[in-house]
């Protein structure tokens, strides 16, 4: 129940339509992509304009009443999960483009913006915004920066923090604080930096400044087969260690591309145990020499077959199997789980063949998807929650996978963000020392805790009393949007 | 996470006296007293202000650094970290004594990773030894400030230099470090994973916090390929601003050249003079270095080219082979001495304002003029393909008139900076000279600094007095 008071605070703020707190109007808001977890906040509110934002987070901050940020709700790890306790701020009414200046080569824009929308409105000047989450057809530029979000071509040109100059935001003060600035650098303490992955615990975002990229005049792939999964590894390895940053290094394993290929008819080598996709992008000249340098690599590390395209549709068509891989893999199996870990890439093989050895063990299937370039996995566990003791295995597989990521040194997430998902995770990742940096942080901003409580970092009694680690899972809503 | 209720900067005597006569006890000679060490140690370069530390202590290992922030926390004694002294911004001065850290000694690569693309390094390596201990790799490390300074220093103050057009700065290319915390632990943040979303982005909290936050000891680089051809180029231009358009247009077109570097018309006279370069007239300069295939060499040159000529410049005039890019970038890293041998006897010092890229004409016009009026010689040089420029002033060191004239020209170059959207900082940090401008760049968030500093340093002894001083 919304107490009175701040009801009617809130009721003065805000238009009538933009105010929910009757039960069918706030249950959708219950989860987000990361469907295990569901609270009913007290009440929905949907500004339009940031002093909309500093007053209703003024009346939260006095009330005590929590506040969890939303943008389009595609976490995949509770990020925007409601607090039963507070509210749900929705970002969806900020979608406006405010300015793109061609010349700076930035575009100035509201945090609901979906992310292709800014490639979208920036392509009349040649240009477009890099980072390219799976999800980006829906997910939100907002939570692209609360969970520093990846993609495909992250490897070559940054995650959304190496992409943004400046963020905009409302402390849970109502303050309004400006980080990082136009320029390439920014004075003091980088808090650009903080505010990016800090899902929605330090500032509400209002408005974000992205720095746009010339659209390249040519794109090729190379799709290079490999009859068995650690050469394909080990491939990934030698192309960086040759000095070639490719626009876009994902790999697939056999499980995956006879997943996709029902779904895409993207003519896959099917019988490769792995598939490897290398883009090359720039002039034509620059695209020619490096494709041939990734020609050479590839057969060195002993592909079967290697297939460049020959045009644009072709080479979407070859990516195309790569970003329905989830949405195909998900019509194999009644339930899938999927893991973030990410790795040094020298580690690659060696995390390859645990993988493979446990799925026998389990007894479970996995199929293998990954931005390999970044060493950022994502294996998918099948498995049938209605079979007795599935659960518990798929549990028991995704926790040895995130420990061995951790033993490589590599991190329990490289995209998806901690969430409610990964906070025990968090407490075998990180040590009390840096822990209580975090805490630090987090006070600095929110010293009452009231923004997205009980996400991200976990207190020090929770990481203390826990015995090992224990990774829960969840199954996707919108089972065919593309992801990771 | 409370604030102290003192956070007196100055420690007592006999906690000092205490503190040096532990050092002594177990660092033995490498815990120096003498007054020759510990004034070399009180200064950077730049503007010639000094705090004297009570003692230098030269630690070799992780643990030992622990030890003596432990030690200093208990007696609440500053604690300055020390590299090789290149700092311009006053950053090493020992504004309340205490000890000084030299962790010059702590000068081992640790691992060369050439599948994953890093390396880590102990905090006292220099930038020219990582690049001589990637030999034989056919990896670099391309972050280049000029100065041969230490790679923790360098993470301290976020440095970048000539190439960051092309490759970023400091904060793009730490992959993780290992910090000794306020209170004297060892963290590790970051790692070898390329990327994380797993809570706070320490990593670039410490990178650029000057000190206030930790003491770095190790850091994780990102290395890069060797690029297969390298060429560098000079085209002259009549005027200032049809240089730095040419500039604007390149960033505008996307063209990733490896550096652009601008010299003005005055700062080029030095420079021919000072390092007897031939063939180049007192103009308004850019140096152009492109890095890749011999192919996408040949063709971003081509297309640079073409658009200095739209502006007026000069044909270029081409260094292909390394000895005359030595000869061209040294002359360039030694701009700094030949502005000064332009009025032997004047001190310099060096404004580092960076704006948005759309009004570096702008602000660099104003700039000029600026100097002009106030009448002091004033050389321009700029990392211009990402909107970093320096001033170098000189002034007669004697005069305290043309040092407050000096000190001027530098409050105007950041204010006007901040005004464009820009920052009163590309590269040499705040350190103690540009408090204000950090206040008037960032106002509502110098507040949220300083409470972090509180919480990463609730007793004020890391460097106190600097970047966000409590």
């Amino acid at each position: 129940m919304l107490d009175p008071v701040v009801h009617a605070q809130l009721a003065a703020i805000l238009p009538p339509e933009a105010l929910l707190t009757a039960a069918e109007d706030t249950k959708p808001y219950e989860c987000d992509g990361l469907t295990l977890f569901r609270e009913v906040p007290v009440a929905v509110v949907l500004p339009e304009t940031e002093a909309q934002v500093v007053a209703i987070l003024k009346a939260c901050h006095i009330a005590r009443l929590p506040v969890v940020a939303r943008g389009a709700g595609t976490s995949l790890s509770g990020g925007s999960t409601p607090d039963r306790n507070g509210i749900v701020l929705s970002l969806a009414k900020f979608r406006r483009i405010i300015a793109i200046d061609a010349l700076a080569r930035t575009a100035v824009v509201q945090p609901g913006v979906r992310n292709l929308a800014i490639s979208e409105a920036a392509a009349a000047y040649g240009l477009y915004y890099a980072p390219d989450p799976s999800s980006q057809i829906a997910c939100s530029i907002g939570g692209n920066v609360a969970e520093n979000a990846g993609g495909v071509h992250c490897l070559k040109y940054g995650l959304t923090v190496h992409n943004v100059r400046r963020v905009r935001g409302v402390l849970i003060t109502g303050d309004v604080v400006e980080f990082g600035g136009d320029s390439l650098d920014s004075a003091g303490y980088d808090l650009l930096a903080l505010v990016h992955g800090s899902e929605g615990l330090l500032a509400v975002i209002t408005e974000i400044t992205v720095k746009l990229t010339p659209k390249p005049l040519l794109a090729q792939v190379a799709l290079a087969a490999f009859a068995d999964v650690e050469a394909a590894g080990a491939a990934v390895g030698a192309i960086i260690g040759a000095g070639i940053i490719p626009a876009g290094l994902e790999m697939m394993d056999q499980a995956a591309t006879r997943a996709v290929e029902q779904f895409v008819h993207a003519n896959y080598p099917l019988d490769a145990a792995a598939v490897l996709l290398v883009e090359s992008d720039g002039t034509p000249e620059e695209v020619a020499a490096e494709m041939a340098e990734i020609r050479r690599v590839l057969t060195a590390s002993g592909a079967t077959e290697i297939r460049v395209s020959k045009d644009e549709p072709q080479r979407l068509l070859y990516w195309s199997g790569r970003k329905a891989a989830f949405p195909a893999v998900g019509r194999l199996s009644p339930d899938y789980y999927c893991i973030d870990g990410t790795i040094p890439r020298k580690a690659l093989p060696r995390v390859l063949r645990a993988i493979a050895a446990w799925s026998e063990e389990f007894g479970l299937p996995c199929a293998n998807v990954f931005h390999a370039g970044d060493g950022n996995l994502h294996p998918l566990i099948l498995f049938d929650a209605n079979m007795p003791g599935h659960s518990e295995k798929t549990m028991e597989f995704g926790d040895r996978i995130l420990e061995l990521c951790i033993e490589v040194g590599g991190t329990i997430t490289g995209e998806h963000g901690v969430g409610l998902e990964k906070l025990n995770g968090m407490c075998v990742q990180f040590e009390a020392a840096e822990l209580e940096r975090f805490h630090g942080v987090k006070a600095a901003f929110d010293p009452l805790g009231l923004l997205n409580p009980g996400k991200a970092i976990p207190l020090l009694q929770r990481c203390a009393e826990m015995g090992r680690m224990h990774v829960h899972h969840g199954a996707l809503p919108h089972p065919d949007l593309p992801r990771f | 996470m409370n604030a102290p209720t003192d956070l007196r900067a100055r420690p007592m005597a006999a906690d000092v006296d205490a503190v040096v006569g532990s050092l002594r006890r177990d660092f033995a000679e490498r815990a120096v007293t003498t007054s020759a060490v510990r004034e070399q140690h009180g200064h950077g370069e730049g503007l010639a202000d000094a705090g004297v530390p009570d003692v230098v202590v030269f630690p070799h290992t992780n643990e030992e650094v622990a030890g003596i922030v432990r030690l200093c926390h208990a007696a609440r004694v500053p604690v300055i970290a020390f590299g090789v002294g290149t700092s311009l911004e006053g950053h090493v001065a020992a504004l309340y004594g205490g000890v000084c850290i030299d962790l010059s000694q702590m000068n081992r690569t640790l691992e060369v990773n050439a599948e994953d693309l890093d390396c880590r390094v102990q905090a006292g390596v220099t930038r020219e030894q990582v690049n001589a201990d990637l030999k034989g790799t056919g990896l670099f490390f391309p972050i280049d400030p000029g100065a041969n300074a230490t790679i923790g220093g360098m993470a301290s103050t976020r440095a970048s230099g000539t190439n960051a057009v092309r490759y970023g700065t400091m904060r793009e290319n730490v992959l993780g470090l290992t910090v000794v915390t306020a209170d004297g632990r060892i963290v590790k943040t970051g790692g070898r994973a390329r990327k994380s979303s797993a809570g706070y982005d320490l990593t670039r909290l410490f990178v650029g916090s000057e000190g206030t936050l930790g003491i770095i000891t190790e850091i994780q680089l990102r290395l890069y390929g060797i690029p297969e051809a390298i060429s560098a180029a000079v085209c002259q231009f009549s005027d200032l601003k049809s240089a730095v358009d040419s500039v604007i247009t390149a960033m505008q077109l996307g063209l990733p050249v490896a550096r652009i570097e601008l010299l003005d018309a005055l700062q080029m006279q030095a420079c021919i003079s000072y390092s007897k370069l031939e063939g180049f007239e007192a103009k308004p300069t850019l140096l152009f270095e492109f890095h890749g295939t011999e192919a996408g060499v040949r063709e971003q040159a081509e297309t640079m080219q073409s658009i200095a000529q739209d502006q007026g410049g000069s044909a270029f005039q081409w260094a292909t082979q390394p000895e005359d890019r030595s000869r061209l970038w040294k002359a360039r890293h030694n701009a700094y001495y030949a502005a000064l041998a332009l009025a032997p006897g004047r001190h310099a010092f060096s404004t580092d304002a960076c704006v948005p890229i759309s009004r570096l004409t702008d602000c660099l016009l104003e700039t000029r003029a600026d100097l002009d009026a106030v009448g002091l010689l004033a050389p321009i040089v700029g990392h211009v393909g990402d909107g970093n420029f320096h001033v170098l002033v000189l002034y007669d060191p004697a005069s305290v008139e043309e040092r407050a004239k000096a000190e001027g020209i530098a409050h105007r170059v950041s204010m006007r900076a901040i005004a464009m959207g820009g920052t009163c900082t590309g590269e040499h940090g705040i350190g103690v000279h540009k408090l204000d401008a950090l206040v008037a760049e960032h106002g509502e968030a110098v507040e949220l600094m300083r409470t972090i500093k509180r919480a990463f340093d609730p007793l004020n002894i890391m460097n106190p007095g600097k970047t966000v001083p409590l």
